[in-house]
């Protein structure tokens, strides 16, 4: 058969499509459960974290996890509560526009004492280096135990440079990035819209 | 070693370094050096698609149609740049996750598909193979000089571990993409002219035995 006729080119082109898919199929099938497990530990963590609730390897999470978490709603309505000391925590997804993207964050908070437990920041698209930091520790940080005011929290551009975070947690107060405070603002938005949303679940204590 | 596999190799590492000569793969440059970590993770990616690939291509080189030669490349870049994204979803699910879409798109680097074309299409799969390996580790080597200077210069860290002082200003402009165009610019300057001086170096002994 020659090698430019137009049998010979479908037939080469599907047998060597077909090798490749199938090969590529196998690996998929080999790696898929732990790929699974990944994506579980990433979604687990993620809660556990803004909870502030600590594990100590991998699979200590998936136990604890199913232990003390118990989760209501589905979809965007989903929400995970639990009870630390006697107090009712709940924690949920929220998301908001950042400046380049869709910012999305796991927020948790004590219902009864109005108190922040922490955030994950699960996807955003800022800019590297400026509103990229907010995945950093220190940013994070800032919000656990922070008191909850009348307004809401509030996070100031400019107060910072050193990268340390206000360390009051009674002031309602958190330090912004410096040259990012659009990403700042819309942090502040995101976490005010989730703590409203949060008080809106049933048994969230006004 | 034989000669022929130490230019390959000679080529590949310096002498037609894909990025300071060949100038492919120009694009991940800019997206991806602005972390030591992950420039390497890609790096390595790359590399082994880039070889292994070229010595698939080259084994199925006499087999290939004509008209469906292209397709027959990126089919086969394709499968190996996938099979790198399986082993960072399961091995490496936070790189995986910093990466993105950037793992993806290194079926659209030009180093693949300009080595497949150059070089595969036309060798032995060991040469190819080869040749893929140090092309790849030819861009390794310009892209981790490049995230080690952005990541330095950008965050104050190396692999992510604090390097600089503490009162250390950060030069933001180094995690932005154009740092990574003056870099490169400047790298591949340098090359050059050191090319170019070292034939000005020639030239004088050989003109005097040339004269007599």
């Amino acid at each position: 058969m020659k090698r430019d006729s137009t049998v010979y080119v479908v037939l080469f082109t599907f047998f060597v499509c077909a090798f490749f898919v199938a090969l590529l199929a196998v690996a998929n099938e080999l790696t898929k459960d732990r790929v699974e497990a990944n994506r579980r530990f990433a979604a687990q963590s993620a809660v556990l974290d803004a909870l502030g609730i600590g594990y100590a390897a991998r699979t200590d999470a998936e136990t604890i996890y199913a232990e003390r978490l118990s989760v209501s709603g589905e979809g965007s309505d989903r929400y995970y509560s639990t009870a630390i000391d006697g107090e009712r925590h709940l924690a949920a997804l929220v998301s908001g526009p950042g400046l380049w993207g869709t910012i999305e964050i796991m927020l948790a908070m004590d219902m009864d004492s109005s108190r922040l437990d922490g955030i994950q920041v699960l996807s955003q698209n800022e800019t590297p280096g400026l509103g990229g930091r907010i995945d950093e520790q220190w940013f994070k940080r800032q919000f656990r135990g922070e008191l909850i005011g009348p307004e809401g929290i509030s996070i100031t551009s400019g107060a910072e440079a050193a990268g340390t975070g206000d360390a009051d947690p009674e002031n309602s107060r958190l330090d912004g990035i410096t040259g990012a405070s659009r990403t700042s603002q819309a942090m502040e938005a995101i976490v005010n819209s989730g703590i409203a949303k949060l008080r809106k679940l049933p048994g969230g204590v006004q | 070693m034989s000669g022929k596999y130490s230019t390959i190799i000679r080529d590949g590492l310096w002498s037609n370094n894909p990025i300071l000569f060949q100038v492919l793969g120009i694009c991940s440059t800019l997206a991806v050096t602005n972390s030591l970590r992950n420039t390497f993770i890609m790096t390595m990616g790359v590399t082994f698609s880039t070889a292994f690939a070229s010595w698939n291509l080259s084994l199925m080189k006499d087999f290939i149609p004509r008209k469906v030669r292209m397709i027959m490349q990126v089919l086969v870049i394709s499968f190996y740049v996938i099979i790198v994204d399986i082993i960072l979803r399961a091995y490496l699910p936070e790189a995986s996750k910093q990466l993105g879409p950037y793992v993806g798109l290194i079926i659209t680097n030009c180093i693949l598909m300009g080595r497949a074309e150059a070089f595969a299409a036309a060798n032995k799969p060991v040469a190819s193979f080869i040749d893929g390996l140090a092309n790849g580790l030819g861009y390794t080597a310009i892209l981790v000089g490049i995230a080690v200077v952005r990541e330095l210069l950008g965050f104050g860290t190396l692999l992510g571990l604090r390097v600089a002082p503490a009162n250390f200003v950060p030069m933001t402009i180094m995690i932005m993409p154009p740092s990574a165009f003056f870099l490169v610019a400047l790298v591949a300057w340098w090359a050059k002219s050191l090319g170019i001086r070292k034939a000005a170096w020639k030239q004088p002994r050989q003109a005097p035995s040339a004269a007599r």
